[in-house]
């Protein structure tokens, strides 16, 4: 027995099955128990992240290979097997995940019980199972799976009254636009007898079919990115989320189809990927200027945030389908920046929440003289978020940016006009919220930060500095894959 | 000489264990393969595995009724009898090999199930739903009989073989038809069938014999029927008279069961009432794979009525377990705040709808995932699409199910016996 589990757990697909083993143990353990819960918990999570490093180290960069590959049987006829591999675009992303989950469990550490635990990991293991794909519909089944931990996360530990409509919103949405891309995958894995990618990569598609399939996958996409016609339910899912909710949410699951896009849109349909980049600067575009504009005029905390994330993963995608080395670069960084930024902007709201139980702006003020700590790291966290040079957003949006001019430059002008707005919203957000009038009247209690919360805050910080000061071990990683997924599609 | 005792559960525990034993029995039985009563049976591989599937959820349905009867304290011990019977019926049905054959083995079926709907004779609810089941079922068998005497009199012969000698390469289109007789006869034949699978057009019992009939008539009728009907079905329109012309009818019935069974409930707030639709759109979703015709079609039909099964015995037993005082739950808005009071009925209930919505991870989403993929590989590109619209539709108030558990809290906490 141990023998037949040693492969597996030795390599990939440990790393996904410690979280749900995890969760399996605590679901048995009673509620009563809850030091050993949290204990197990913060544990395992805590050696799951410690584990995903070693790829990283075994990684070999000059390989556009998948790397630790498994495979195991699924089902026998129409060629799908449970096929799973790294590789230099997706490394980053399965750290990320482990980052950021044993954060999420520490944010809830003494409100929540064992379900809350259980529902984390399984939200940690599908991404980490989305992530490192080597099969169009495990990819498509861990994808979806994703949505029913999060529609109750949101619905249960949500915030307020229309939380149910937020966990409604976030469900059907992306369920309708997730259904069209799984007629595609069974489309193409009726036209190429199978669903492997590095094989699909290699078939060739009418050019009429290449761009319905490009649709049918854009239509998924698109409402994880989210582009601009179908955000909306992003900032509602985010504002009702709980804090760790949040995070999830806009670290992990927001990066979801931006690697969808990158994984498969843009390899597999070379053909159609040139008639689509209109397609996609016109909404990034207008998604960037409208949610900047949009934080200005918002009075939640959470809401402002959840569109500035908006805006960011635009960018991301501007920087994708610029289709040069920078641009792809630039937004996996980005993506990369933008894990830990909007989660630790989100950690700091939920603070503020878990003290004076308000979001809306207008109570807050002054708060510098009451917390010291927490202003402090909002300061950093938003500055990160305006990507300030020498953080990690930094880092992603120039060479997108850089990328984008090559491309278009007309798209690269209304997208640094974006970061003017960003840059805007951000400064006065945080003037508002930390600076001016203190108000007594509203805000009765004051304690700052305790220890475990500022303990959440380090990773955060030391990752993006690290990523900010020196990008360049990020960049080494995946510069042969990327210059490879370039190569394969000619798009230079 | 006993006191007159309730003999329901007494019975009921031989019965259970005697279709344990047909399990067996079926499980190990020497004919493999074979032609039995002057070809009016047959058994092969087919049979075999839709007979152990029939006799399995049999069997859980049994399980499910023993704690109702003594619960309700319903002393009707003939309750069990006539799950047997139509048990027994249904197993030669699936096996049926002439037209004559099947058309008793249905009758058999259906005569047993009016009774077992109309049961509780103290409730006007489930006399009715006897009386709408009695009539339309007995409507239903008119026009299949009367289809089955079209097809004999145009060609002369019942057995299904034969029949499938003579429609071999038969053309039977509506217009330039050879024969109108042998169309109008398989027309009237699918429309019976068609009545008995709660499909579209011929729908409109299924709600109402659903919700008035008691929980365990509606659980035994609305799983097992399913499999024998739909196996009967393929042995006709796949084997003895394959044609285009009437997977053009499912095509279209599939299409408006979906859709019907996704809008329709929508609106409902009773429970099994909402189980109706949502079996009248299951029953859709399998008809894809009916109307392709394809070795993908048949195979899909056949994991997704086992799914289907296995997630509608799950369901019928979780409502036949919440009890609230004397009586079962009627209202979808019962439920609240269940994941407090119960959690593991809670959990396992919002798995099964999940599952019925085709989430990921969980069965339901297999066999529509190998549903649409038997209707892409025969190019029926309209119907998967309309099959996804309709299960993001459905998706919405399968999973107002999960809402209505764990988010809202009810004025009235409604205590649950286990």
């Amino acid at each position: 027995m141990l023998q037949v589990l040693a492969p597996f757990y030795s390599n990939l697909s440990g790393i996904i099955l410690l979280p749900l083993l995890g969760s399996l143990i605590i679901l048995v353990i009673p509620n009563s128990r809850v030091r050993l819960i949290r204990g197990l918990t913060i544990w395992t999570s805590l050696i799951t992240f410690l584990y995903s490093p070693s790829f990283w180290i075994r990684f070999e960069n000059d390989t556009a290979k998948f790397q630790f590959v498994e495979t195991i049987r699924w089902l026998p006829y129409p060629n799908i097997n449970f096929y799973i591999g790294i590789d230099g675009i997706s490394l980053f992303f399965v750290i990320l995940t482990t980052f950021l989950t044993p954060i999420c469990i520490l944010v809830g550490f003494y409100s929540y019980k064992k379900e809350y635990m259980i529902a984390f990991f399984i939200c940690e293991s599908f991404p980490i199972a989305v992530f490192r794909p080597l099969d169009l519909l495990i990819f498509y089944v861990f994808l979806e799976s994703v949505s029913i931990p999060m529609f109750i996360i949101i619905g249960v530990w949500g915030s307020r009254q229309r939380k149910i409509k937020a966990a409604y919103q976030f469900f059907l949405y992306t369920l309708m636009g997730s259904l069209f891309m799984l007629l595609a995958i069974l489309f193409i894995s009726i036209q190429a007898g199978t669903t492997d990618p590095q094989i699909l990569l290699t078939t060739e598609f009418s050019e009429r079919r290449q761009i319905l399939l490009r649709i049918a996958f854009f239509a998924s996409f698109s409402v994880k990115v989210p582009m601009v016609p179908v955000h909306i339910w992003l900032p509602e899912a985010h504002v009702e989320a709980p804090t760790a909710g949040s995070v999830i949410l806009a670290g992990i699951l927001s990066k979801l189809g931006t690697y969808g896009f990158l994984r498969f849109s843009i390899p597999m349909f070379p053909e159609a990927t040139p008639h689509f980049t209109p397609f996609i600067y016109t909404p990034s575009v207008i998604a960037i200027i409208y949610t900047s504009l949009t934080t200005i005029r918002q009075i939640d905390l959470k809401k402002i945030i959840a569109y500035s994330s908006v805006a960011h993963m635009n960018f991301v995608t501007i920087g994708m389908f610029s289709l040069n080395i920078q641009g792809i670069e630039g937004s996996i960084s980005l993506m990369l920046s933008h894990g830990p930024v909007p989660s630790a902007l989100s950690s700091c709201v939920g603070a503020l929440y878990d003290r004076h139980k308000t979001r809306i702006v207008k109570y807050y003020g002054g708060l510098v003289s009451t917390m010291p700590i927490s202003p402090t790291i909002f300061l950093f966290s938003t500055s990160a978020n305006m990507s300030l040079p020498g953080t990690s957003s930094f880092i992603g949006e120039f060479p997108i940016l850089v990328g984008a001019f090559q491309r278009n430059s007309l798209v690269a002008t209304l997208a640094a006009l974006g970061m003017i707005l960003g840059a805007a919203h951000s400064p006065w957000l945080y003037n508002r919220v930390v600076f001016g009038h203190f108000k007594p009247n509203f805000l009765l209690k004051f304690s700052d930060l305790n220890r475990r919360e500022v303990i959440i805050f380090l990773p955060f910080i030391a990752g993006v500095i690290w990523m900010g000061v020196y990008p360049e071990v990020f960049l080494e990683c995946m510069h042969t894959s990327v210059s490879n997924l370039v190569q394969h599609g000619k798009f230079d | 000489k006993n006191d007159y005792p309730p003999l329901v559960r007494n019975v009921g525990r031989p019965g259970l264990l005697s279709v344990l034993i047909t399990i067996l029995l079926v499980g190990c039985s020497p004919l493999a393969v074979a032609n039995l009563v002057y070809n009016n049976l047959i058994i092969d591989n087919f049979t075999y595995f839709c007979q152990i599937f029939l006799l399995l959820s049999t069997a859980s349905t049994m399980v499910m009724c023993l704690d109702y009867f003594k619960q309700e304290s319903l002393n009707a011990f003939e309750s069990i009898v006539l799950i047997l019977l139509p048990t027994r019926s249904m197993l030669f049905m699936i096996s049926a090999y002439d037209s004559i054959a099947m058309y008793l083995a249905i009758e058999l079926q259906s005569l047993c199930f009016y009774v077992i709907a109309a049961s509780k004779r103290d409730s006007e609810f489930s006399t009715e739903a006897g009386l709408k089941y009695l009539n339309l079922g007995a409507f239903s068998s008119g026009i299949l009989l009367y289809g089955c005497s079209m097809i004999y009199g145009f060609t002369g012969v019942t057995n299904f073989e034969e029949l499938a000698k003579i429609l071999t390469g038969y053309e039977i289109t509506l217009f330039g038809a050879q024969s109108s007789g042998i169309f109008m006869g398989i027309l009237f034949i699918a429309v019976g069938f068609l009545f008995k699978i709660t499909a579209v057009p011929f729908h409109m019992w299924a709600p109402d014999v659903y919700e008035g009939s008691p929980t365990t008539a509606t659980a035994s009728f609305s799983i097992a029927p399913k499999i024998s009907i739909l196996a009967n079905m393929l042995r006709v329109f796949i084997y003895s008279s394959y044609d285009p012309t009437w997977q053009q009818l499912f095509f279209f019935r599939s299409i408006a069961s979906m859709i019907l069974g996704a809008l329709a409930a929508m609106a409902q707030n009773k429970v099994k009432r909402l189980l109706a639709y949502s079996s009248i759109g299951h029953v859709g979703y399998l008809s894809i794979g009916f109307s392709c015709g394809t070795i993908e079609g048949i195979q899909s039909l056949l994991i997704g009525t086992f799914i289907y099964v296995l997630m509608t015995v799950n369901v019928f037993a979780m409502v036949l377990a919440l009890r609230q005082q004397n009586r079962l739950i009627k209202y979808i808005a019962d439920l609240g705040a269940l994941a407090k009071t119960n959690p593991i009925l809670a959990i396992t209930l919002s798995i099964a709808m999940f599952s019925y919505a085709g989430i990921p991870p969980l069965a339901g989403f297999c066999s529509k995932f190998y549903l649409f993929f038997a209707a892409l590989g025969c190019g029926a590109y309209l119907l998967a699409l309309i099959g996804v619209v309709t299960s993001v539709i459905s998706c919405f108030y399968y999973i107002r199910f999960v809402k209505i558990m764990y988010f809202d809290t009810p004025k009235t906490w409604i205590l649950y016996k286990p």
